[in-house]
């Protein structure tokens, strides 16, 4: 089936249409349930005409659709218009394909929740700002996006506003984000008036020519002449890219964000927005390019926040927060590969890092979605030490969550083996290159292989300690992860814990008490969704190495920097190259969950005496680094301070100049008029008057001096 | 109807109500008020229709009724495209104040209407005033009604802030007016005939006195501009002239704090690009970066004290003056961009802070209190009135698609492109505000919008019982979301649609700041340029002749 090129644009706006119906929903009770098939819908619908328009933009350039002219001033123009090329249809697959089922997913999952429309009107927001930012045509629009998607965020991580927690974490999303953004904006202003356009495809050619120019004089040469400003964008691009994928020093909102509900959690701070950066880096491929120095730093700080947070997902007992550490260690890899790209080097293209985003999308929305059914059917229960022994209780769930995690461990011939090792790779080619930063990739190859083996590792302890062993749990107290709104805020809890959701009828709905089993959660609503997921998360890898849809899509995208010729053993080295790391990384995912296996099924009391023989350093990891402590210490209480001292300052210092200086002439008037007058208007006036006089006598003096 | 006629009868509407207000009896009062505003409102709207959007940058509707011949001085209208867009926001905040206050104004209606009209009246003037002396008769006037309006309908402190508000603005104004008389005596000295038309004779028309800026020497312009933000900066207010605001703004009525943010505060920076910017052409470009870096550090500091704010109207009051520092910083970037966008700001900002102003008062009404700390989860009571402080708290932090984000990033991006006059650290730093801003106004949802329910005492009620279920709370009626929902659609359609609105405002805007520009291209900070008339003599001395445009095309 293919439509016309031209249908993309509609993309965008029916899931806006539907955050409207959504939007309306929410008022009336009696329409509240209409708001999930709107929301569904109008992303399936984004997703067919992604499909059918794909094969019409892999043979065409780059096609810009205009909507309507946004803002427009002198010659600072900027359009609604939409880019399209294969990079775009590989984000739009991505994002209404898992987005879809997301929101199938989810309409079993919120079903019996207050804010049931409110939901699905965020999300449908959430598609529509997240469409508009990989489909955008310039900066400024793809900003707009940005920050829309950053809002859904806040709205969703608060959805359950009653707590505390939920409405912090929301707060903490969006002002960290902030910071990033300030940067990004900064860096578009400078775009500008570099370019003096914010259009992709212009602003994409430029890069790409002063590229040229730049390695036309041999290669690594960079002689920017007259503008050395330009190699500034990338570091300013960069940092907003470092915010909304939470690299270091950024991340720190992500794990946060898992207080939202758990869908939400797969596709956005999973799948999906926590990929934007990922995607900015790789659209503006040439303009990266600009710096010898970028893209490098964009992979090392990729492999250390990789690293950095792999280990801490090792020690955390919240199956929610391990997989947002997890995402972070990923979105590190995914920035490893876009890193790994140079026009002087081996690697010309970020096929790696899209590929991983791909295939990442699928299995991370799966492992969220297994989790969150988990959650559902043990009452909200998150901790692992609280739950063991549950495939018998929920088969499906565990194959399903097995097949996620085989894919997040690379185990050889799942999708995640493919992208991740595509990456490493890369990485250890440019190691083995005559880059000047030689050195620094073969130090983050390594880097990406202990990664791998540590993911191996704390996927497989999740998965061995929810689903093997003897069979214990404990219910959790807050309902499924619900906060029951519409309910007595105070009797908010487990009294009613047990709604009805999922579409379970009966028995859900009269189980009241929350001493009821774990049980396995509706099929049709929640459980089939995650089956297309595990398809995805299994074959998309062994699919793209027949296919290569990805490859071709990316080579004739923009985060492609052009063909440097390669000699005939080069290719060989190439190959062989990436046979070995492949090697490497599919039999150190197996010794990781192998080890795994050991301690957290098969040999469980000797993970503890482990476990205890480092204590030390299980406290560490536990507590995160202390990040957040550090980070309120130094930056958040210092600031706090400075606003209360500000703030006194303000009313005692500032008004009090401003109040003597007001008293002096009144004190002056008064001397001078013993007969006081009282009127207040008198002394402003007698005050304003001596002011202006003095003035025209200053000025008239002035004058005369200016004439003679 | 002759359109030249509209602009006095828009002036006089509100004033002949403010009469007929006065006559009438105190329960028709607010029908009679509500009448002459959206009668005001219209005519305003006719004179849109009216008006030559392709030529927004000429003065229209052009009428003059002499008054003091032998000083010049005339009463003299004309509006260009900066001028109707600030008319049209004053009179659709005013129709919607008027409504906003139906429920809230129950003692003394008639006067309060009355000094609404009357403010309204004043307000318009300024706005469409041509003559330096008429604009300035005006601008002072505003400070009668609202004297009255906050001392008589305030809060607790209301006398004090009353007192305060006069006494620091009328000073700073005084000195402003010392120095439109300054240029106006210097116009009229014999040794300028003939240098330009109007020239050697007494006249406030403010085209002649731009000309006569031109032979003004850095020294005297100097002082002029000194003298014209005194008034202004104060009105406005720029930091560290800000002191007055808060409490003002927070001891005033509603109606009073949304008119004061929403449209008094633009008088300070309209002021600032009327009259400031061109009657001290060489001085505002030499003095940009010190004006701007007022600015910036008022954006920061002012954002930073909002965090510090317990109480609702006193964070949003800061929170207007560190949004008014955008608009200062884009005014002194000089450049079609940054000016044409801190007009775009002066507008959005009247409806976006109007709008919170409303929301926190509508709050006021049913708690009688504004401390954060007494209210916490009314989204769970108050849900509609809950989108709309979300919304609106959205498009003051600038998220794009909202109006706030237009005027924020163009201000920014005009200071970081405004070669030789500002730069991108200027802009830089300012955008610091851009995450402070964040910061303070998400930490008043979170306390007052989100969390966990809890809804003040109302000091006349007794304090219920543990496990009784919490009082009913009426969530916004029909009178005020039909009060809240254009703000709402005005916000979201200048964001999505500000095209318009710029374009109609470049003309104008480059028929102001082009002496500056001509300024700034041929580089007069060099001292030996004393006068613009001198430097661009040098200019055309030096560059290939016909690129400098000539002056009697001004």
């Amino acid at each position: 089936m293919t439509l016309e090129l031209e249908t993309i644009k509609w993309i965008p706006w029916l899931p806006a249409l539907a955050a409207v119906v959504g939007g309306v929903c929410c008022m009336r009770k009696s329409m509240r349930n209409l708001a999930a098939p709107a929301c569904i819908l109008s992303i399936l619908a984004g997703f067919i005409i992604t499909l059918g328009v794909q094969s019409k933009v892999t043979v065409d350039s780059p096609r810009v659709f205009k909507a309507f002219t946004w803002i427009h001033i002198e010659n600072f123009a900027v359009d609604f218009s939409f880019y399209v090329d294969p990079l775009t249809i590989i984000m739009l697959t991505v994002i209404t394909g898992v987005g879809t089922l997301v929101a199938w997913y989810a309409s079993g999952y919120m079903k019996g929740d207050r804010g049931y429309a409110r939901f699905f009107a965020a999300v449908s927001l959430f598609i529509f700002a997240m469409t508009i930012l990989v489909m955008a045509d310039n900066l400024f629009l793809l900003y707009l996006g940005w920050e829309g998607v950053g809002l859904c965020s806040y709205l969703l991580i608060g959805f359950y506003y009653n707590k505390p927690a939920a409405v912090a974490a929301a707060k903490k999303a969006f002002i960290v984000n902030r910071i990033g953004d300030l940067f990004f904006a900064l860096g578009i202003f400078l775009t500008y008036s570099h370019f003096h356009t914010v259009s992709l495809a212009e602003v994409l050619r430029s890069a790409g020519d002063l590229n040229t120019n730049l390695h036309a004089g041999g290669q690594g040469v960079f002689d920017l002449g007259a503008a050395p400003s330009v190699v500034v964008i990338p570091f300013l691009l960069m940092l907003g890219a470092f915010g909304k994928s939470a690299q270091l020093p950024l991340y720190m909102w992500l794990p946060d964000a898992m207080e939202g509900p758990t869908p939400v959690s797969a596709l956005i701070h999973a799948a999906t927005m926590v990929t934007a950066g990922v995607y900015l880096i790789a659209r503006l491929l040439p303009l990266f390019a600009l710096s010898p120095y970028a893209l490098p730093i964009v992979a090392a700080v990729g492999g250390a926040t990789a690293l950095f947070a792999a280990t801490i997902a090792l020690c955390q007992c919240d199956i929610k927060r391990i997989f947002a550490y997890s995402t972070i260690s990923q979105l590190g890899y995914m920035f490893m590969g876009v890193g790994a790209v140079s026009t002087a080097g081996p690697t010309v293209s970020a096929t790696g890092a899209i590929y991983h985003l791909f295939t990442h999308a699928f299995f991370k929305a799966l492992l969220f979605l297994t989790a969150g059914s988990v959650m559902h059917s043990l009452a909200g229960q998150l901790d692992l030490r609280k739950m063991s022994g549950l495939s018998k209780k929920m088969p499906i769930t565990s194959v399903l969550m097995l097949i996620g995690c085989l894919a997040l461990a690379g185990f050889p011939f799942t999708s995640g083996f493919f992208s991740k090792d595509l990456i490493l790779a890369d990485v250890v080619e440019m190691g083995r290159s005559n880059s000047p930063f030689a050195t620094l990739y073969s130090v983050l190859g390594i880097v990406g292989v202990a990664t791998a083996f540590l993911t191996a590792f704390y996927t497989f302890r999740l998965w061995f300690r929810v689903f093997t062993g003897p069979e214990q749990y404990e219910m959790g107290s807050d309902g499924h992860g619900h906060e029951e709104e519409g309910h007595d805020a105070g009797k908010a809890g487990h009294e009613q814990a047990h709604a009805p959701k999922s579409g379970e009828t009966a028995s859900a709905a009269i189980a009241v008490e929350h001493h009821h089993e774990p049980h396995e959660v509706s099929f049709v609503l929640m459980n089939l969704p995650l089956i297309f997921l595990a398809i995805g998360a299994l074959g998309a890898g062994l699919w793209e190495s027949k296919f290569g849809w990805i490859h071709h899509g990316i080579e004739t995208s923009s985060a492609f920097l052009g063909y440097i010729p390669k000699t005939a053993s080069d290719a060989g080295e190439a190959h062989d190259i990436h046979f070995t790391m492949q090697l490497i990384s599919g039999s150190i995912a197996i010794v990781g969950i192998a080890l795994a296996a050991w301690f957290h099924w098969l040999n469980r009391p000797a993970g503890e005496r482990v476990a205890r023989a480092f204590s030390g350093l299980v406290k560490v990891l536990n507590n995160k680094y202390y990040v957040d402590e550090l980070n309120d210490a130094l930056i958040v209480r210092p600031l706090r301070t400075l606003a209360d001292v500000l703030f006194v300052f303000d009313s005692l210092i500032i008004d009090g100049i401003v109040q003597l200086v007001g008293f002096l002439p009144r004190a002056l008037g008064m001397s001078l008029r013993p007969s006081q007058q009282g009127e207040l208007q008198g002394y402003g006036l007698g005050m304003a008057f001596g002011a202006a006089f003095v003035l025209i006598v200053v000025l008239w003096s002035l004058n005369l001096v200016a004439m003679h | 109807m002759n359109s030249n006629t509209l602009i006095p009868a828009m002036i006089l509407a509100p004033f002949a109500g403010a009469l007929v207000v006065a006559l009438s009896r105190e329960s028709h009062a607010r029908a009679v008020a509500a009448f002459w505003a959206l009668f005001t409102f219209a005519i305003s709207l006719l004179l849109a229709w009216r008006f030559d959007w392709h030529q927004g940058g000429e003065t229209q509707f052009p009428l003059s009724v002499e008054w003091v011949a032998a000083f010049g001085l005339n009463f003299s209208f004309g509006i260009d495209s900066i001028s109707l867009w600030l008319i049209l926001l004053t009179t659709f905040l005013q129709t919607l104040v008027v409504f906003a206050t139906f429920a809230s104004v129950t003692q003394r209606a008639k006067e309060f209407y009355f000094w609404l009209l009357i403010l309204q009246s004043a307000m318009l003037g300024t706005f469409v005033a041509t003559d330096a002396v008429f604009f300035y008769i005006c601008f002072e006037f505003t400070l009668v009604p609202l004297y009255f309006l906050i001392g008589i309908f305030g809060s607790a402190q209301r006398t004090a802030a009353a007192r305060v508000f006069f006494l620091y603005t009328f000073t700073g104004s005084m000195i402003t007016f010392a120095g439109v008389l300054y240029v106006a005596w210097f116009n009229s000295q014999p040794e300028m005939a003939g240098l330009y038309a109007g020239a050697g004779e007494w006249s406030f028309d403010m085209q002649t006195l731009y000309l006569a800026a031109h032979h003004l020497t850095a020294a005297q312009q100097t002082w002029i501009l000194v003298a014209m933000l005194a008034g202004f900066a104060v009105k406005l207010p720029l930091f560290p002239f800000h002191t007055w605001q808060p409490l003002t703004y927070a001891e005033a009525p509603t109606a009073g704090t949304v008119l004061l943010a929403g449209v008094m505060a633009k008088l300070g920076s309209y002021g600032m690009l009327r009259l400031a910017i061109p009657l001290a052409p060489a001085a505002a470009l030499h003095y940009a970066p010190v004006i701007a870096t007022l600015a910036v550090i008022g954006i920061l500091y002012t954002a930073l004290i909002c965090w510090a704010q317990k109480d609702l109207k006193k964070l949003v009051a800061y929170s207007s003056i560190s949004h008014l520092g955008f608009v200062v910083l884009g005014l002194f970037a000089l450049n079609t961009i940054g000016v044409g966008g801190s007009v775009f700001y002066m507008v959005s900002h009247g409806l976006s802070t109007g709008a919170l102003f409303l929301c926190i008062g509508m709050l006021h009404e049913r708690f009688q209190t504004r401390e954060m700390s007494q209210m916490s989860g009314l989204a769970k009571v108050m849900p509609v009135w809950a989108f709309f402080m979300v919304f609106f708290s959205l498009a003051s932090v600038g998220l794009p698609g909202l109006n706030g984000f237009v005027g924020e990033f163009l201000t920014l991006l005009g200071a970081f492109t405004a070669e030789k006059v500002l730069g991108p650290v200027y802009a830089g730093i300012a955008g610091i505000g851009m995450i402070l801003a964040a910061i303070y106004i998400l930490h008043m949802v979170g306390k007052v919008v989100w969390g966990p329910l809890k809804l003040p005492r109302l000091a006349d009620a007794p304090a219920p019982a543990a496990g009784e279920p919490a009082p009913k709370v009426a969530d916004l009626g029909f009178r005020e979301i039909a009060v809240l929902a254009p703000l709402a659609v005005a916000c979201l359609a200048l964001g999505l649609a500000p095209t318009p609105m710029l374009r109609s405002l470049e003309p104008a805007v480059d028929r102001l700041i082009a002496p500056m520009q001509e300024v700034a291209a041929a580089d007069v900070s060099s001292p030996a340029h004393t006068t613009l008339t001198q430097a661009r003599a040098a200019a055309q001395a030096a560059a290939p002749a016909g690129n400098v445009a000539s002056e009697t095309a001004q």
